[in-house]
């Protein structure tokens, strides 16, 4: 079969590692093969690149993909038809009421392939196995959540043991915490720590209650990923990770964010631990590019824009997803990568007219 | 990059000293009175060469301007109606006369300040200056008062009593998102029911206040000294513990949260009066799907999504077309697209903000990906648009994500739409209506009872007249404070 001789080709790529780069020729030859397949098994995908002008025989370069937005993942079915050997469903906190974004996975093993080498790269370098303490909920807790799919991908490959403190309703353990934290400090052997930033902030408000700090023996780390959507409090990064810092005694140069979504199999971390830039670093098998929103056209370095990321290892799906995030590319002075700038920092509503996800939250209260 | 001193401060604020008169242009100076400003002043850029500066009030300088203003507008009081009118409506009719150097530079800030096109802001502005003068602004009085003259004293009412309509002491009205020009209609209203007003403008709606607070000033400086036009940022908790207690009544435009915040931060016994975002939709019978009107009807609904950019609650998110009239819905969509196409000429989009233009990518894309799974969706945008029409075979609500985004969705009878608005009740705000025929009446009946507040043309849709009842209130009756006086009846003579 084609698409298992691509696979395979595409786990190739992904074994090399991180650190391997792929030429622009590499990837296109790749990325053209991967557009193919999925034309074949999604004729409505074949359909929508064809009325964009882009063919079998028109193929000039993977910056010729039509960016599908993100939203499609919510109508079922429309981006990956046929079987799946998994289904990930986004949180459904950013539009309450309007149906969930679905990904469905017809072959997992490409999506272990892509974020074991990324996560070790930026969270457990140099062959260091540490044990982990999860605010993320375990797989068989949540099965459809993609990040704790990967979390416990993460736990039976690379972790020495694994610990879970917030359940599928996300409620933290906060008494078996408290122990295992006074566990790994008295052992004095390193801790990787991993949670969505909502996560962090419940335990570090529950730790500021009673004023406890814990020093985490040097080596530990912390993985943070997600922001605040939907949620009712917020904390700026830095304030989050000086609270990290003071309760959890992991200074900032350990703490890595981890930029992730449902709609793509792979994942983009800041080389913190090896030193680099708080930029988000794309794997060799992803292109990220920021695009004009109105126009969609690519900008350069420096200009804000929409995140759009080409992402082999979404051969079951689509790979070319436009996202909701504005994101910009810094001057190439400061090193390879993004930064994520989020839905709208900032702005001031332009009108009076309610909009879609006013409208979604707000319908959230009376309806039900 | 063009600076805009945007605030109005009435003169004789007691506070430090001014040192920024010297810099404004000297048109702009009347605006800062020696001796009345806050020192510390804040720019934001509202685009790529419109930056607004402001004062930044400190809570000591927000509490000496509110008791200043209270103390000036009691003087309000010994105003007649007809003078007030004639005052407003002066400074008014100067934003709609081409000679003026006042409409001029409103012109000249307005498409930076408020993001929209050259032509779209001579539309909104000649659309909303209508409503600011002598003429509307009379009848505005005689619709929400038979007998006006209870505004300027005592008048005999039921029962014997006599009543009078009294202004409040203040009026804080807070504009969080409001389009060009609205938050000048409120600061009208509120002079002509006799308060003093601060206006704390919303980002994009600071210009033609400040503009509107100079003309008045020119013709009437009593008048104008019961005004002030200052910014902050929204939910500055410490100026505003100090300026919303001191308000009689509250007028707030924003989003659920702001209105929810502001409501949480008054005292008990402060009314408030709350525009919060709302949507509108539109109705297209058969009648008006016959040869001879479907391209008028286009252009109408065409025009209604263009106005403000889609950005006012007026604006239609989608259209439902009856089925069964001379041209399918699907086929009256690609007649709206033409009608939009055609209107981009006359009447282009705004730069699009980054978070709209990326909610019309996500719809976009999505629809035109559902068009190519064969489901009947019909997605309208030629390349380089800044406009979508979208047809969707369901006929269930959604909401448009704005950016001249619109629906078109079937419905076999207009009758069924009332049903479709369920749960939508709280958000509802203007119907447009068209081509119902003799069964008018009987829907505007129905769409009241949904929830609707206004039942319009197409044409009409988008440019409410002054005398509207805004989300259902009343504009100038809501601003008033009434007083009965109960007289003691004289015992008859018995004969």
């Amino acid at each position: 079969m084609n698409g298992t001789r691509l696979r395979d080709d595409l786990i190739g790529v992904m074994g090399a590692g991180v650190g391997t780069p792929l030429p622009d020729a590499d990837f296109d030859a790749l990325a053209r093969r991967v557009w193919a397949h999925q034309c074949e098994r999604n004729p409505a995908f074949a359909r929508f690149c064809d009325a964009r002008g882009v063919q079998p025989g028109s193929w000039s370069s993977w910056r010729d993909l039509p960016p599908v937005p993100a939203r499609a993942f919510r109508e079922r079915g429309l981006v990956s038809p046929g079987p799946a050997q998994a289904v990930f469903r986004t949180s459904g906190t950013t539009d309450a009421g309007a149906a969930r974004g679905e990904h469905r996975v017809p072959d997992l093993s490409l999506y272990h392939a892509s974020l074991l080498p990324n996560f070790e790269a930026h969270l457990l370098p140099g062959g260091a196995r540490l044990p982990m303490v999860s605010l993320i909920p375990s797989p068989l807790e949540v099965p459809d959540s993609s990040l704790s799919h990967m979390i416990g991908v993460v736990e039976a490959e690379l972790a020495a043991e694994t610990r879970y403190f917030v359940g599928r309703d996300g409620r933290l353990d906060e008494h078996a915490l408290r122990a295992a934290l006074r566990d790994a400090e008295d052992a004095g052997d390193p801790v990787l720590v991993v949670g969505t930033a909502f996560a962090f902030v419940h335990l570090l408000d529950a730790l500021a209650t009673g004023d406890t700090r814990f020093r985490l023996p040097d080596g530990s780390r912390v993985m943070e990923t997600g922001g605040f959507k939907g949620r009712s409090r917020t904390v700026p990064r830095e304030e989050l990770y000086a609270a990290i810092d003071s309760r959890l005694g992991i200074p900032p140069r350990r703490i890595v964010n981890e930029y992730g979504m449902t709609e793509l199999l792979s994942q983009f971390y800041e080389p913190v631990l090896a030193g680099g830039a708080r930029l988000h670093r794309p794997p060799p098998w992803v292109r990220t590019r920021v695009l004009d929103p109105a126009t969609l056209e690519e900008l350069p370095p420096g200009r804000e824009g929409l995140l759009c990321h080409v992402d082999l290892a979404n051969l079951g799906s689509v790979c070319c997803v436009l996202t909701e995030d504005l994101g910009v590319e810094p001057p190439e002075a400061e090193g390879h990568g993004f930064r994520v700038l989020g839905r709208n920092p900032g702005a001031e509503p332009r009108g009076c007219s309610l909009a879609m996800d006013e409208l979604m939250t707000a319908r959230r209260g009376p309806i039900r | 990059m063009r600076t805009f001193p945007a605030w109005w401060l009435p003169p004789g604020v007691p506070g430090r000293a001014a040192p920024a008169v010297a810099e404004l242009p000297p048109h702009a100076r009347g605006a800062e009175h020696p001796g009345t400003a806050p020192t510390a002043f804040s720019t934001t850029s509202v685009s790529d060469d419109l930056r607004l500066r402001f004062p930044t009030p400190d809570p000591a300088f927000a509490r000496r301007l509110c008791d200043h203003l209270v103390e000036g507008g009691a003087r309000l009081h010994e105003r007649r109606t007809d003078s007030l009118v004639a005052s407003l409506g002066r400074a008014g009719a100067r934003f709609l006369d081409p000679a003026d150097p006042i409409r001029k530079e409103a012109l000249d800030l307005l498409p930076a300040a408020a993001g929209l096109s050259t032509a779209m802001a001579r539309e909104v502005l000649d659309g909303m200056a209508r409503d600011w003068t002598a003429d509307r602004l009379a009848r505005l009085v005689r619709a929400q008062f038979p007998d006006p003259a209870v505004l300027d004293g005592f008048r005999p009412g039921p029962g014997g009593s006599r009543v009078r309509a009294f202004g409040h002491r203040l009026i804080v009205q807070l504009g969080a998102g409001n389009v060009a020009g609205v938050s000048v209609g409120g600061v009208v209203r509120a002079l002509l029911a006799r308060s003093p007003v601060l206006l704390k403008p919303g980002l994009h709606d600071a210009v033609l206040p400040v503009l509107y607070a100079r003309a008045l000033a020119d013709c009437d400086p009593e008048l104008a000294a019961a005004l002030a036009v200052l910014y902050w940022p929204g939910g500055a908790d410490t100026v505003e513990a100090e300026v919303l207690p001191r308000a009689g009544l509250v007028v707030v435009y924003g989003g659920t949260d702001t209105v929810a915040a502001v409501r949480g931060r008054l005292p008990a016994a402060t009314p408030l009066v709350a525009y919060s975002h709302r949507v509108g939709v539109a109705l297209v019978g058969r009648e008006a799907l016959a040869a001879g009107q479907a391209a008028r009807t286009a252009l109408d609904a065409a025009r209604a999504v263009a106005a403000f950019d889609q950005r006012g609650c007026v604006s239609p998110h989608l259209f439902w077309v009856e089925e069964g009239g001379a041209l399918t819905p699907a086929e009256w969509a690609a007649r709206l697209a033409a009608a939009m196409a055609a209107l981009e000429q006359d009447l282009p989009a705004g730069p699009a903000a980054p978070d709209i233009a990326s909610r019309v990518q996500q719809l976009r894309g999505t629809w035109e990906l559902k068009q190519a799974a064969g489901d009947g969706t019909r997605v309208f945008r030629p390349a380089g648009a800044e406009w979508t029409v979208a047809y969707d075979p369901d006929p269930a609500f959604s909401p448009s994500c704005l950016g001249r985004f619109a629906w078109v969705k079937p419905v076999p009878d207009l009758e069924r739409v009332a049903g479709l608005l369920a749960g939508l009740r709280p958000f509802l705000q203007t119907a447009g209506l068209c081509g119902a025929g003799t069964r008018a009446a009987s829907l505007a009946e129905q769409l009241g009872r949904a929830g609707v507040t206004r039942v319009a043309t197409l044409r009409r849709m988008a440019w409410p007249p002054a005398w509207w009842h805004h989300d259902g209130g009343d504009p100038l009756r809501a601003l008033v404070r009434w007083v009965d006086w109960e007289v003691e009846q004289e015992p008859r003579p018995t004969v």
